[in-house]
């Protein structure tokens, strides 16, 4: 275990080199570039055995990724925002053929107007698409998620394509300490591939190919099966990789001072960090709240959440990106999931961060004392004042 | 936890200085954390970037709107750029500048630091005339100035992570430690800081909302500007190739035809002198240094 300051981007080309990844295939994308820029450098070393496959569009690097894991191959591939619509496509490709791939997604806002800053309107909007996504909080949170994902999409009981999805700038650009861990130590935690079900040179096979109607549902029930056991599966990866590395993340939803909680709020990725200051800022005061951070949002972990629902009378979840004429994203699928809870708190959705505005301690704040006030539930748009004036930043 | 935030201008090296600076805090033994916001990445753009140093894990991840330190890598941006905004009371300001500390009073009672680190950076090779890359010295200067990282931590940081003239940076750095002034000013009566120019907000502008860009005649993006063409109107045969080839329309021509340069829209990009036929238009280092 080395201690290094790495970006969150560095993070993800680390933990695909350490994974030993065999064929890397992307296409570069702003704030995506340097994960694969230093993949490159690791390949061109030697340092990394691995077939770089420059492509002309990232609808090809996932179909590179896609024949690549379907012959065998440990396979990553990283993207954001425009380049991750453009793959739209062969995400259900990946997902339906069952191919173990791993992709790093730096989450970007969708244009227009153009923008490149942190949201989560790209990966929300990839969510149907059969790939369990990890959003991290940090960049250490990173390198081992990465590492967690290949052992979690090559389980033979999953095999399942992963997401990892990192806020952009927030970590993609931002540099911290990140413990390392040594070749040795990964190469015990994450064996080769066990590749099974793939194509085999010189045997013809077919993979993905047409079915009809009595044979299809029967393949997407088979992947709605292998998602529905993430959850178990991870967990059991998740004890293995703290046994080794001293990290892990608490499953699908971690929980931070829920106990006795009046209000919990829920998080996702690095919005969840400066939650967690405030949330022991307001506790000092005496105000009973809690935080809740979505780690796994795919599959959506609704028993947790109606576990938590259980416990606590108000909940208020936090979203980068919205589904039109519900609420955001991820408050619409709390909703539903407390939908069959015994017990339904109240539910208050805030948009926040969109865009990359910032998500200070100040509207953090806000959002619990929303929470805790009489307001009715539903949707509020936060942080929405138009600047007086523009700096001339660049 | 320390907060400082960085001012430079595309190129100067702004964000590395931040990560130089977390590598350096780092090898220090301490918790870093440093980012930036990017924008129109441009060579001479303004650029910010900051960084928190800690002694335990930091829990924020969210913008630095009140430092305790400001590095200004750029004299120019003082001017342009609102480099003094939320610099706390008793913070300290260090700028790349010739003048004495006291040429550059706060709003608020601060330490000001000056040294020339263009100068330093240049007498040891690093960078070139019309874009020195300043950020070495100046963190030596920072090492000097506040308690946030060790010269030591930065010169190893600097041997580890600066791939290009590692020694010279080294020694850039070595000698922004011993050169810098410090002063403590009392701050500015009313405490206004000197703000830069500001363009209107764009929704205001649209209340459908932004649905159109907007344009360089709102936008003055002159404050990119580090080089600015200079014509000489003897030499110019008023083929007008300048105001045809200006990416921004910051070429007027006045009424005898000859070509006159609107200096609130040039960002000083040049291609007018490179296009000139007759060779009228020669690229200066703005404000003459």
């Amino acid at each position: 275990m080395t201690r290094l300051v790495l970006s969150g981007n560095y993070a993800q080309s680390y933990a695909a080199r350490l994974a030993r990844v065999q064929v890397i295939s992307a296409y570069p994308i702003t704030p995506q570039t340097t994960i694969v820029e230093q993949l490159a450098k690791f390949v061109s070393s030697g340092e990394l055995p691995a077939q770089f496959i420059k492509v002309e569009s990232e609808h090809s690097a996932l179909q590179v990724c896609v024949s690549a894991a379907a012959l065998g191959a440990r396979t990553y591939t990283a993207t954001s925002s425009q380049g991750l619509l453009l793959m739209h496509e062969l995400l259900h490709w990946a997902s339906g053929m069952r191919t173990p791939i791993v992709m790093g997604v730096v989450s970007r806002s969708v244009g227009p107007p153009w923008s490149l800053d942190a949201d989560h309107t790209d990966t929300m909007s990839q969510r149907d698409t059969g790939w369990v996504q990890i959003y991290p909080e940090s960049n250490q949170e990173v390198l081992d998620s990465v590492l967690e994902a290949f052992r979690l999409a090559e389980d033979l009981a999953i095999r399942l394509p992963v997401m990892v999805a990192e806020d952009a700038f927030y970590l993609s650009h931002t540099v911290e300490p990140v413990e390392v861990p040594s070749q040795a130590q990964v190469d015990a935690f994450l064996p080769p591939r066990v590749p099974k079900g793939t194509l085999v040179p010189g045997k013809a096979t077919r993979l993905g190919s047409y079915v009809g109607p009595a044979d299809y549902v029967r393949f997407r029930r088979e992947q709605a099966r292998a998602m529905e056991r993430v959850p178990e599966t991870l967990a059991a990866i998740e004890e293995d990789y703290g046994r080794r590395m001293g990290r892990t993340y608490g499953g699908l939803v971690q929980e931070y001072r829920t106990e006795g909680a009046d209000a919990v709020l829920l998080t996702m990725g690095t919005a969840s960090t400066t939650a967690r200051a405030v949330v022991d800022e307001l506790r000092s005061e005496g105000k009973r709240v809690g935080l809740a951070r979505i780690r796994v949002f795919r599959p959506f972990p609704a028993k947790e959440v109606r576990d938590l629902a259980s416990r606590v009378d108000r909940l208020g979840v936090m979203d980068r990106s919205w589904t039109f004429g519900q609420m955001g994203s991820a408050a619409t699928e709390v909703a539903a999931a407390i939908q069959s809870s015994p017990r339904r708190p109240r539910l208050s959705s805030f948009l926040a961060g969109v865009g990359g505005r910032d998500v200070g301690t100040a509207l953090l704040r806000e959002m619990f004392r929303d929470l805790l006030s009489k307001e009715p539930s539903g949707l509020r748009w936060l942080d929405m004042d138009p600047p007086k004036e523009v700096p001339l930043h660049g | 936890m320390i907060e400082i935030r960085f001012h430079g201008r595309g190129g100067q090296g702004a964000v590395i200085a931040a990560e130089l600076l977390a590598q350096a805090a780092n090898l220090d033994g301490k918790i870093p954390q440093s980012f930036a916001f990017y924008g129109a990445e441009r060579r001479g753009a303004p650029v910010v970037s900051y960084a928190r140093i800690d002694d335990r894990p930091i829990r924020l991840r969210t913008a630095i709107t009140a430092p305790d330190i400001v590095v200004v890598l750029d004299p120019g941006l003082v001017e342009v750029a609102p480099v003094m905004d939320g610099l706390k009371p008793g913070g300290t300001l260090l700028v790349n500048s010739p003048l004495p500390p006291e040429r550059f009073p706060t709003p608020k009672p601060a330490f000001v630091a000056t040294l020339d680190a263009t100068q330093i950076a240049l007498s040891h090779g690093v960078g070139s005339r019309t874009m020195p890359i300043v950020n070495t010295t100046m963190l030596g200067a920072l090492s000097r100035v506040s308690s946030v990282v060790s010269l030591s931590a930065v010169q190893h940081a600097i041997d580890e992570h600066v791939p290009a003239r590692p020694a010279e940076n080294g020694l850039a750095a070595i000698e922004g430690f011993h050169t810098v002034r410090v002063a403590e000013l009392p701050g500015l009566p009313g405490g206004k800081a000197p703000s830069g120019p500001v363009a209107p907000a764009l929704s205001s502008e649209v209340p459908e909302g932004p649905i159109a860009s907007m344009a360089s005649d709102v936008l003055h993006t002159s404050s990119w500007r580090t080089l600015q063409p200079v014509i000489t109107r003897e030499k110019c045969t008023r083929c007008n190739f300048c105001w045809k080839f200006c990416p921004d329309n910051a070429i007027d021509l006045d009424s005898e035809g000859f070509p006159v340069v609107r200096n609130e829209h040039c960002k000083g990009c040049g291609l007018c002198a490179v296009e000139c036929p007759p060779v009228a238009i020669e690229m200066v280092v703005e404000g003459g240094a």
